[in-house]
């Protein structure tokens, strides 16, 4: 008689379930049962007290959590597009060139190496109003006789923040579209020359399409990573001047760990997590259409 | 409609010389077929044309205007591409109509053009399918659609037929040929396929290693080839060819055999040729493809090491000088592999080759 | 002047438009990394100098003796976070390839019930923001003795890799013929051993590029080592960073010279692999 196993394939699979279920899953449903509670890190037996959707309530009718939720949206979808139009036209611009392409390549993908929170010391460096790069550029060009207080007003601080995101991330978009143009055949856009197309037009209407699923990727990986942003933001500003970068991620860092509120910490966790969860599960669906036009006509 | 005329292009890429400053002239309404062996620079000269590439030196002409550093756009031209190039998130209405939606022509415009093109190629049931949804002979009409609908100054075909198989080519290449007619296109057609040329072009430009070996009609490249590579090109099967000093009443072969100086030639003695002559003449008695009058024929028993039956004719392998030469059999009949047979050798349809230059030595 | 010239003309331009355009991009991307080498060089003094000092006067590589001269200027015990980062990164990098591995093959080569489903429940794990784990994976980890340990950095890496090392994969393993496998197991193959004698060894270029990338993704994590990290035992270098910043102050050039430090691994192994990662990617989901 035959031992009963389990089939192959659930057997194969067994072993990320089981880690992502005891590091993940386990403890965001624990984060989920806190955020019913007023957890406190110092007063531990306070996880035992249910208050319901009281966290909830509170965050839904706090003014800093909203200005935090939309700023972090704003945020994703600033950079996101910017980097997703800088890198179609690097990648665009690299393509063009046969001989390099290697160096070229290799350049473009240095931003990635960088582990975000260097990205963010190496920006807090270069913005910073005393000794950094920038300011040191623009009095020695004589653009302006002022330090610019580039971290310390909280729209210059926005947009330094904007900078080192799209400089670290751009690199993903160009790495992929680059991959796109090199995988796509010659001769439609040869046709699309003979049959009358400005270079825009070619691009519009041949190029583009062939390109989409490739931007797709590029929008699902950058957004299963969009949370690294926070690195940046810690180091850069840490939500300052006077929370004026406070981002969602940098406003649940500082509930729970330096006010202690772990519980109401979790609730604006959970909201954090849909939001990253819908934004990539979006990404995912729309990768799948993209996908399914790819193969079957291309 | 208009003429084509190329006056000393250049291509260099690097290096490499790909064509070597050629000179052509194509009439308003002619095809021209480009053939030459992969690597002699018939594409790269269509490409030139077409402006995908662009030119060392020389002038590209359409009509009266210099189109040299114009980019593809700006030419009026069409294109049908090896692969065919449809575009294949488009329909094929949609392929078909793209230039002229791009010429920003309105809607209806667009739509009758289509649609008449469609009629023209018999694929009117095809046109809300996309691309990938089409067998290749398919895919072939709606590239040919897709260059008709613009109505340009010279259509270009790059081995447009070269992936369909052996019989659907057949039949596409009757179907360019009634295009053509109806038309009166001016026409580039480049193959590596000699049938094609001689079936379709008004006239045949040979090429080899970026230089024009010959331009002739059909009859021309085929009955007169101006050089060794010409006639080794043209003609299925090919040209047998055997090296050979002139006598002073004709020619003799290294292992020692004479035959009669072919009429036509008049080369002096001692001098290296190469001689040719098409399977069509050489055949076993009785079995020619020409009337055996009037023609300057030699007669020689030979042995067939081989036959290949081909149904209506059947090709013989016989040893002649010590080269193989194929005979060509019409009605056959069985041959058995070490036979004698007696062949005739039509010495008036022989070609005689400078063995250096390759070229030919008619009326030299 | 006539049509033809006007045409090159234009080609002309914007050909050199486009070149110089490449080259600015460029040089975008280099500069801020060639900012902080220079740095790493360079005496606090002329960082700090007031005009700025453009052309470097004095190079040393004082700020590097300083930082492995164990608890040397500043105080702060680079060689440990060394240690641990290498130890966390490679550990956590190897668990989660032979876990990705036997997920990625299941998905390349079975059909079973809830497939997209799955591989998709497996990749939303990965959109969990780091900090958002942090919490409630700080308190477990308080409970059962996991914080400021290796054990617990290499398990919250191994989860955190899992999901993209299966994604990469599953491409890499699709590329590999079926045939072959079936091929070898006529042959006279198990199914174990063809996947040893003949499936791995051709996705081995992608199963390599797939560890680099976990490699990295560790190597460079810093909010969830931010939390789950104390001290010397398991204190991470990007965690380490941390230590040139005192309340209002920042030694720049300690920090540049360990910044240096942390990027030249990644560096090259990044260059190893660019090759592979992005075919990897892109195989995975174009054909997927």
């Amino acid at each position: 008689m035959k031992a009963w196993r389990l089939p192959p394939p659930v057997l194969l699979l067994l072993p990320a379930v089981i880690v992502l279920a005891a590091i993940v899953l386990l403890p965001l449903l624990l984060s989920l049962y806190s955020s019913f509670t007023p957890f406190r890190l110092t007063r531990p037996e306070t996880i035992y007290d249910w208050v319901g959707f009281r966290n909830y309530e509170r965050i839904f009718t706090d003014a800093d959590f909203w200005i935090a939720f939309g700023r972090t949206v704003l945020l994703l979808t600033v950079a996101l597009n910017l980097e997703m139009i800088l890198g179609l036209g690097l990648a665009m611009l690299v393509e063009r060139f046969t001989r390099g392409q290697r160096i070229l390549r290799t350049i473009l993908m240095f931003p990635m190496m960088f582990s975000p929170i260097l990205v963010g010391f190496q920006f807090k460096f270069m913005f910073n109003d005393n000794v950094g790069l920038v300011n040191n550029a623009l009095q020695s060009l004589g653009l302006t006789d002022q330090a610019i207080p580039w971290l310390i007003d909280g729209t210059l601080a926005f947009i330094a923040i904007c900078v080192a995101e799209v400089w670290s991330s751009t690199s993903v978009f160009a790495i992929f579209i680059l991959a796109g143009l090199m995988a796509m055949p010659r001769d439609p856009l040869e046709a699309a020359r003979v049959d009358g197309c400005t270079p825009w037009q070619t691009f519009r209407y041949v190029t583009w399409p062939f390109l989409m699923p490739f931007a797709f990727i590029a929008m699902t990986i950058r957004s299963l990573d969009v949370a690294r942003a926070y690195d940046i933001i810690k180091i850069m500003t840490d939500g300052g001047p006077a929370g004026r970068t406070e981002v969602l991620w940098t406003l649940i860092a500082r509930t729970a760990y330096s006010d202690a509120r772990m519980g109401m910490a979790n609730a604006m966790a959970y909201v954090a997590i849909l939001l990253s969860i819908a934004f990539t599960a979006y990404f995912f669906s729309q990768l799948g259409k993209a996908r399914a036009q790819v193969a079957a006509d291309w | 409609m208009a003429t084509l005329t190329l006056s000393q292009l250049d291509k260099n890429y690097g290096a490499f010389h790909a064509v070597k400053g050629i000179d052509l002239d194509v009439a308003d309404g002619e095809f021209v077929a480009l053939v030459g062996p992969s690597g002699c620079g018939k594409s790269t000269t269509l490409r030139m044309i077409a402006g995908l590439e662009d030119i060392t030196g020389g002038d590209i002409r359409i009509g009266d205007r210099v189109v040299n550093d114009l980019a593809p756009r700006a030419r009026n031209i069409s294109m049908v591409f090896q692969s065919y190039a449809l575009y294949p998130h488009m329909t094929v209405g949609e392929n078909m109509g793209f230039t002229l939606k791009i010429a920003g022509r309105d809607k209806a415009e667009i739509d009758a053009a289509v649609a008449e093109a469609a009629r023209a190629l018999e694929i009117t049931q095809l046109l809300d399918r996309r691309p990938a949804q089409l067998s290749g002979g398919q895919r072939q009409r709606v590239a040919m659609g897709r260059a008709i609908v613009r109505d340009p100054d010279v259509f270009l075909f790059d081995e447009p037929l070269s992936n369909l198989d052996a019989k659907l080519r057949g039949q596409m290449r009757t179907e360019i040929k009634q295009l053509h007619a109806r038309l009166k296109a001016t026409v580039v057609y480049v193959t590596h396929d000699q049938v094609e040329a001689m079936t379709l072009a008004d006239r045949i430009v040979i090429m080899k290693d970026g230089n024009i070996e010959q331009v002739g009609t059909p009859d021309e490249v085929f009955n007169q080839p101006a050089s060794q590579f010409v006639a080794g090109f043209i003609g299925s099967p090919p040209m047998n060819m055997a090296d050979a000093v002139t006598t002073a009443t004709g020619l003799r072969f290294a292992n020692g055999l004479e035959l009669p100086m072919p009429p036509g030639f008049n080369v002096a003695e001692g001098r290296k040729v190469v001689f040719g002559l098409r399977p069509d003449d050489l055949y076993p008695e009785g079995h020619g493809i020409h009337s055996e009058g009037g023609h300057a024929v030699t007669t020689m028993d030979l042995t067939v090491d081989l036959s290949e039956p081909l149904g209506n004719e059947t090709l013989l392998f016989v040893d002649l000088a010590d080269k193989r030469f194929t005979g060509r059999m019409l009605n056959p009949r069985r041959v058995t592999p070490g036979e004698v047979m007696t062949f005739h050798l039509d010495l008036s349809n022989a070609h005689l080759f400078d063995a250096d230059s390759g070229l030919s030595l008619r009326g030299a | 002047m006539d049509e033809n010239a006007t045409a090159r003309l234009k080609k002309t331009a914007s050909n050199w438009t486009l070149n110089v355009a490449l080259f600015v991009a460029m040089a975008i991307i280099c500069l801020p990394g060639l900012w902080i080498v220079l740095n790493s060089l360079r005496p606090t003094v002329e960082i700090m100098a007031k005009p700025p000092i453009w052309i470097p006067q004095s190079l040393s590589f004082d700020a590097y003796v300083a930082m492995f001269s164990g608890i040397g200027e500043g105080g702060i015990p680079v060689i440990s976070y060394f240690r641990n980062s290498v130890i966390i990164a490679v550990t956590s990098t190897i668990i989660s390839l032979a876990i990705g591995m036997s997920g990625g093959y299941a998905f390349a080569r079975y059909r079973f019930k809830g497939k997209g489903g799955w591989f998709l429940g497996l990749m939303l794990t990965r959109a969990v923001p780091g900090i958002a784990l942090s919490l409630p994976l700080f308190f477990l980890y308080a409970r059962v003795g996991l914080i400021d340990t290796h054990a617990g950095m290499i398990l919250a890496y191994t989860a955190l890799n899992v999901p993209f090392t299966i994604w990469l994969i599953d491409g890499f393993f699709r590329q590999v013929p079926r045939d072959l496998a079936e091929a070898a197991q006529i042959d006279g193959c198990t199914r174990w051993q063809a996947f040893w004698q003949v499936e791995f060894p051709l996705a081995r270029p992608g199963i390599a590029s797939a560890g680099i990338f976990a490699f990295l993704t560790s190597w460079n994590e810093f909010a969830l080592a931010s939390q789950l990290t104390r001290s010397t035992d398991s204190k991470t270098l990007p965690v380490g960073l941390l230590d040139y910043t005192a309340e209002f102050t920042i030694d720049w050039r300690g920090m540049c010279a360990l910044a240096v430090v942390m990027i030249i691994p990644a560096l090259i192994l990044t260059y190893a692999v660019q090759k592979h990662l992005v075919s990897g990617l892109t195989t995975g989901a174009i054909k997927g």
